[in-house]
């Protein structure tokens, strides 16, 4: 029973990695119809820009604001500076190709991801890096049987929090129904009054800022972090994005989380090194008879 | 024209006589540069057929040019098969590796054909790492793979290779240049630039799209091939997403569909990166802009296809004209016009005919027991408000729509539920509420869509242009511009739809249906954006053409000068049921429509 | 017409580039084969480093042929088979002496026999493969690292005879090093497992560049080994010794001579890497030659660091055999270089010791020990 249960906590804790990088990928296809494949080196520059910070002069940073001050510290630096490279990403690469159709669009974004992986190896070299211990707290809370670490509790909540606000500000208020109304129309949307480069900025800044503290969070969840790792999790979370619905906020969360329980269970169960294939295979599976992933609304074609 | 001709194979014999001298003044580093330029050249080509041409995005063709390595290592390495004799072995087996796991998935559209071909080059890689069955050597892959020879002339140094890959390409091509002008070559395109208008015009999408996906599969097999005996190693390490990636970069750089464009793509991912070499640390971040660069200023592609039909031996107008009319009136049709005249089944007076049909979205209940009956030789109009069901009916009949209960009979015969080409073929032509053309493509080209159902030409005699082929090839064109001048568009033949004016494009529509001779043509609002004197041409147009063909004509407008202008029947719906139908006068003056158009007065 | 003219600049630039390699003759130029890029892009930094550290330490004890310079001449194969074979004739093309390289045995395959075809003498630096030198007979080919078996008989042998485990769990990564260390250690264990002293009781592979492994290490804890034997590289080291053990397996963590150094230590943090055990070649920090410590302490000059993987310090041990064999034959002959290695290897010293090469090429006398992390991070060879 405790197995079970410690799996499904390690299943959602990597699910809730996939699921707010998922959001990413979900809301920039949303506006732009664009896969966005340069989104999981994203979320590797958001955890060496943490990284940087967090060993910045000996770790001065979490000396001066204390272990959880330092993480947040590092978090916010993370979400607001990949955010910004997220909004310069869209002017420079996809705002002049987007015109051109969605296969440019797409190959400019492959561009963009080989660009970014290898800015990364330029910049901080080709080795793996370290997060330092004395900068992340190690408590282990149990209860009985059950036992969780402060990290996973720490990531687990904060990651639903940020996906409860999300949730919050897309359903529930006018500037979400103005994503969403872009997400369906654009054209539709600009004739309303929406501004839609206002929204496009918005979540070509919120997208790449939540994969950067995701980022973070992984870094400091796993403490080693290197330059190749973005293509593993953006893969991952692209394809948690389709399981989920792509272009869907809530559906995205959901296929992240998901998509960690199937790959612990899958792991656990049937065989590790098989693993992937199981997920993939599930993914076409469900592609097959559910073209739109599991909560997404099917779009009748016009004729 | 003839001088540009003779300069550009003048440019073309010097570009042979480069690379016929090239090993001799070069060393072997670049020579085997120029060698994997083949490869790749090659591998652009077969993804190509998949992404150019077809339009499918297959971001996991990696997968199918592992596939052909790997048979070709295992076949070479446990049996001894010579390597050249897998050449055709490694294409089968890709092509057959694709058409299995290609055909439960190859109705998804965009991203998620996309996110599945992914899946699939991924788990091609993981289980070639796993070692299925001791047959992959895993993670080292399989090495003491043999060269190819020809009897006793082995390919084993590098400018051997350096001819055997680009003799073999050279082959590669001229047969993709010919099958780009063929039947297949133009059906691909119909299905990348409109799949229900091509679906429409009488092709078979799941059956065109699986065929591009297994003759780019066998063409990345052969790829696999050459590769595996250069290399003399297969490992799982070649065949990642980056190079699925790759191979989509050099169709997309080089161009979409364009034969030349895949070969000058596959040039500079594999000519870029080596020369740069000297920065090697920055290579592909260089690489990586680079293609954010190409993108921004030529996302058309370096060198995009220039699309111009080969018109053999043009005719005058008159003479086109002679030649087709016993072609574009079908013999076997006239026997239905005698028999009008006699006792005839019910059948046989009307052309089609529904019962109780019902369609239903969700819980909307779009058409509900229709009973529509139209009759042979007869133009019957729909009308209705807007919302009224008519397009649903259009979308039933010819079968984009299964219905949800009722039966739909064509001459007699049950159809409902037959795939949209299917109906096509039998003889149903349509046009659009809102124009569906082949934008991309000239308007003989947008014609001879209607004409494919009527072709017979495949893959072989397509590309060993045989004498049926060329001279079906002549017939389509000499149609297709036979319509073209028929409807007023003669002299546009080359010019692509999309830079025609809005009521040229209309005509290019009508022209399209019409070319497939169909015994029951269904227009969608054809006056829709129409001035009034256009409008009186189409009116004239289509009554002339139900005195010259045997034809009939299902249509839904809003124009009631149109409508009771030609129609012998008139059928009146409001929110999916039918309300009244008769003759024009009649629903006219019936009070029922007037009131569905109007409200009901107090 | 245009396209027409790219087309022709584009074989124009190969001209052109053909025509650009025209030697020099004055330095001796030694080739290193290495992935710069790619996915293995830190060991071919790291290798890089080495040779250029070993060059110093040359040129620091007065060179060879009298001084003449020594020039080394990178090309990068970005750990693919394609590349590899375009950095082996690049290498060819520029008429180097002889070439280091390189790294990973089906990257290595190709190039290999593209030297062997050009008769230019490779000396591989991590590239374990049993059958890289035996399965094919090749001439110009030697490797101054050790073969998989060598390292997975050491295992077996030390487990069961030393360490007395009966349940043994063997984890690798399905890399070809990784994978080939854990089947030749399957392999020696075979006859403890017929003689029923041991049992294997776990044998799976993880995949590298994950990150959470709790799955197999759950089903790992249920077999309750003895001993726990990771082949694979250190950074999923690192994370299976920290989350294996926050799982509470507690059994001897084994890992191979790629799973642990400084690297893994910060990764799996020191209270967890304390008393990890490694089979490892004897590692220059714990060679006492002045050859080791000179090199560490250069290197450390240089890069604030020490290398991360044993492979550099082979291909720093590469240059050495090769330069050792130039100033042997007395020029950059290779069938003269090929005699001095295959023979006149005597009083040949490398950073990991003295080198020679069986007649197959592989590296002779090469012998493992098992190595033990203290509490300050250091590997020191492990006394039970």
């Amino acid at each position: 029973m405790s197995i079970i249960l410690e799996q499904l906590l390690n299943g959602l804790t990597i699910g809730s990695f996939y699921a707010l990088i998922a959001l990413g990928y979900s809301m920039v296809y949303g506006v732009m119809k664009l896969i966005n494949f340069a989104h999981g080196d994203l979320f590797a520059l958001g955890s060496y820009l943490g990284y940087t910070l967090l060993v910045w002069s000996a770790g001065a940073v979490s000396q001066r604001f204390g272990l959880w001050g330092g993480m947040a510290a590092a978090l916010l630096f993370a979400f607001f500076a990949v955010g910004c490279v997220g909004v310069l990403m869209e002017r420079v690469a996809y705002r002049p190709v987007q015109k051109s159709g969605r296969l440019p669009l797409v190959v400019s974004a492959l561009g963009v991801s080989i660009f970014l992986e290898n800015l990364i190896m330029a910049v901080w070299g080709p080795r793996y890096q370290a997060y330092p211990a004395s900068v992340v707290p190690t408590y282990t809370i149990s209860l009985g049987w059950f036992h969780i670490t402060s990290m996973q509790l720490f990531i687990l909540i904060l990651s639903f929090v940020l996906m409860l606000i999300l949730y919050y500000v897309v359903q529930k208020t006018t500037f979400g129904a103005a994503i969403r109304a872009t997400a369906l129309d654009k054209e539709m949307a600009t004739m309303l009054g929406i501004d839609v480069g206002k929204i496009t900025l918005f979540i070509f800044f919120l997208g790449p800022a939540l994969g950067g503290m995701a980022g973070v969070m992984n870094g400091m969840y796993y403490r080693q972090i290197s330059f190749v790792m973005g293509w593993n999790y953006g893969l991952k979370a692209f394809t948690a994005t389709i399981l989920g619905g792509i272009g869907n906020i809530p559906a995205a969360m959901l296929g992240g989380l998901l998509l960690g329980l199937v790959e612990m269970f899958g792991a656990a169960y049937i065989s590790s090194a098989w693993k992937d294939v199981f997920t993939f295979l599930i993914l076409i599976l469900i592609l097959i008879f559910r073209p739109t992933g599991l909560i997404g609304e099917k779009v009748a074609e016009k004729v | 024209m003839n001088k540009r001709h003779k300069r550009s194979q003048l440019i073309l014999g010097m570009v042979i006589a480069l690379f016929l001298a090239f090993p001799f003044f070069s060393n072997f580093y670049w020579i085997d540069v120029a060698f994997f330029f083949g490869v790749y050249a090659l591998l652009g080509l077969s993804l190509n057929i998949v992404l150019g041409e077809t339009g499918l995005f297959d971001l996991g063709h990696a997968a199918f040019y592992a596939i052909g390595a790997y048979i070709t290592a295992i076949l070479n390495t446990l049996y001894g098969i010579p390597i050249v004799w897998l050449i055709p072995l490694s294409a089968l087996c890709a092509g057959i590796f694709a058409y299995i796991v290609t055909s439960p998935i190859i109705h998804l559209r965009g991203d998620y054909l996309c996110i599945v071909t992914i899946g699939i080059g991924e788990i091609v890689r993981l289980a070639l790492i796993n070692n299925p069955f001791g047959l992959t050597g895993g993670p080292n892959g399989i090495t003491g793979i043999g060269r190819p020879s020809f009897g006793l002339f082995a390919i084993d140094t590098s400018i051997r290779f350096y001819f055997y890959v680009w003799i073999i390409l050279a082959i590669v091509i001229l047969g993709l240049v010919r099958l780009q002008r063929s039947r297949i070559g133009r059906a691909w395109n119909y299905l990348r630039e409109d799949e229900i208008a091509a679906e429409m015009s009488g092709i078979d999408v799941r059956h065109f799209k699986l065929l591009s996906f297994v003759l780019g599969a066998a063409l990345a097999g052969v790829a696999g091939n050459i590769y595996a005996s250069k290399l003399m190693i297969v490992s799982p390490d070649t065949f990642t997403f980056m190079e699925s990636s790759m191979l989509f970069c050099i169709v997309m750089l080089g161009g979409l569909g364009s034969i030349p464009g895949s070969i000058l793509g596959a040039g500079i991912i594999t000519v870029f990166p080596e020369i740069f070499r000297v920065v090697a640390n920055y290579r592909m971040l260089f690489f990586g802009g680079a293609l954010v660069l190409a993108m921004i200023f030529r996302p058309g592609g370096l060198w995009p296809r220039k699309r111009e039909i080969a018109i053999p031996n043009v005719r005058s107008a008159e003479e086109a004209e002679e030649m087709i009319r016993p072609v574009a009136v079908d013999q076997t049709r006239t026997t239905a016009k005698q028999s009008l005249n006699g006792e005839t089944s019910s059948f046989e007076k009307h052309i089609l005919v529904t019962d109780k049909l019902t369609m239903k979205f969700g819980g909307l209940v779009a058409v509900k027991d229709l009973d529509l009956v139209v009759g042979h030789g007869k133009i019957t109009s729909i009308i209705g408000p807007n919302g009224a069901g008519k397009t649903t009916v259009f979308n039933v009949v010819t079968g984009i729509y299964k219905p949800v209960s009722g039966k739909v009979y064509f001459e007699g015969k049950d159809i409902t539920g037959f795939k949209p080409h299917k109906v096509a073929s039998l003889g149903i032509a349509r046009t659009f509420q809102n124009i569906r053309l082949f934008p991309g493509l000239t308007c003989v080209e947008n014609i001879m869509a209607g004409l494919h159902h009527r072709m017979s030409s495949y893959v072989f005699s397509s590309i060993m242009r045989t004498e049926s082929q060329i001279l079906e090839e002549k017939w389509a064109i000499e149609t297709a511009m036979y319509w073209l001048d028929k409807t007023g568009l003669a002299g546009l033949s080359d010019e692509l739809a999309k830079n025609l004016p809005y009521g040229k494009q209309k005509l290019l529509e009508l022209a399209r249906a019409l070319s497939s001779s169909p015994k029951l043509l269904i227009l969608d609002e054809p006056s829709s954006g129409l001035n009034d004197k256009e409008t009186e041409d189409l009116m004239i147009f289509l009554e002339n053409l139900l005195d010259e063909m045997d034809l009939s004509i299902l249509l839904i407008e809003h124009d009631m000068n149109l409508v009771m202008g030609i129609s012998h029947w008139v059928v009146a719906m409001d929110m999916g049921i039918k309300i009244a139908e008769g003759r024009p006068q009649d629903i006219y003056n019936n009070s029922r429509v007037i009131e569905a158009y109007l409200g009901r007065e107090e | 017409m245009k396209k027409a003219w790219f087309c022709l600049f584009i074989v124009f630039l190969f001209v052109l580039s053909a025509g650009a390699v025209a030697a020099e003759e004055k330095p001796i130029k030694i080739g290193l084969q290495a992935p710069i890029t790619g996915q293995w892009a830190y060991e071919g930094e790291m290798a890089k480093n080495s040779v250029e550290v070993a060059l110093q330490m040359i040129q620091e004890q007065g060179g060879i042929l009298g001084g003449r310079k020594i020039e080394i001449v990178v090309a990068d194969d970005a750990s693919n088979p394609r590349d590899s074979a375009l950095a082996a004739q690049r290498l060819v093309s520029q008429r180097v002496a002889a070439v280091i390289g390189t790294y990973g045995s089906s990257v290595n395959e190709p190039a290999a026999d593209i030297y062997e075809a050009s008769k230019m003498i490779d000396i591989g630096y991590g590239s374990t493969a049993v059958k890289l030198t035996m399965a094919k007979e090749r001439k110009y080919f030697f490797r101054t690292c050790g073969r998989d078996d060598t390292q997975g008989q050491f295992f077996s042998e030390y487990a069961v005879g030393t360490m007395k485990a009966r349940r043994i769990a063997i984890m690798h990564d399905n890399t070809t090093f990784a994978l080939g260390v854990a089947e030749e250690a399957r392999k020696a264990l075979q006859e403890y497992l017929d003689a029923g002293v041991a049992e294997l009781v776990f044998y799976d592979a993880i995949t590298p560049g994950e990150k959470d492994f709790t799955p197999i290490l759950t089903k790992l804890r249920e077999t309750n080994p003895d001993v726990w034997y990771f082949t694979g590289y250190f950074p999923e080291a690192g994370l299976l010794v920290r989350q294996g053990r926050e799982l509470g397996i507690k059994c001897p963590f084994v890992g191979g001579n790629a799973a642990i150094n400084e690297d893994f230590v910060k990764i799996a943090g020191i209270e967890y890497a304390k008393g990890c055990l490694m089979t490892q070649e004897p590692m220059p920090t714990d060679l006492d030659t002045p050859k080791a410590k000179r090199f560490l302490e250069l290197y450390r000059q240089r890069h604030n660091t020490v290398p991360t993987s044993p492979w550099p310090v082979y291909a720093a041990d590469a240059l050495i055999a090769l330069t050792w064999a130039i100033d042997k034959a007395g020029s950059t002959d290779t069938e003269a270089m090929l005699e001095v290695l295959r023979t006149g290897m005597e009083g040949c010293e490398g950073i990991t010791g003295s080198i020679a090469f069986t007649e197959r090429g592989d590296r002779k006398g090469i012998i493992y020990k098992m190595y033990v992390v203290t509490g300050e991070g250091d590997m020191v060879v492990y006394q039970p």
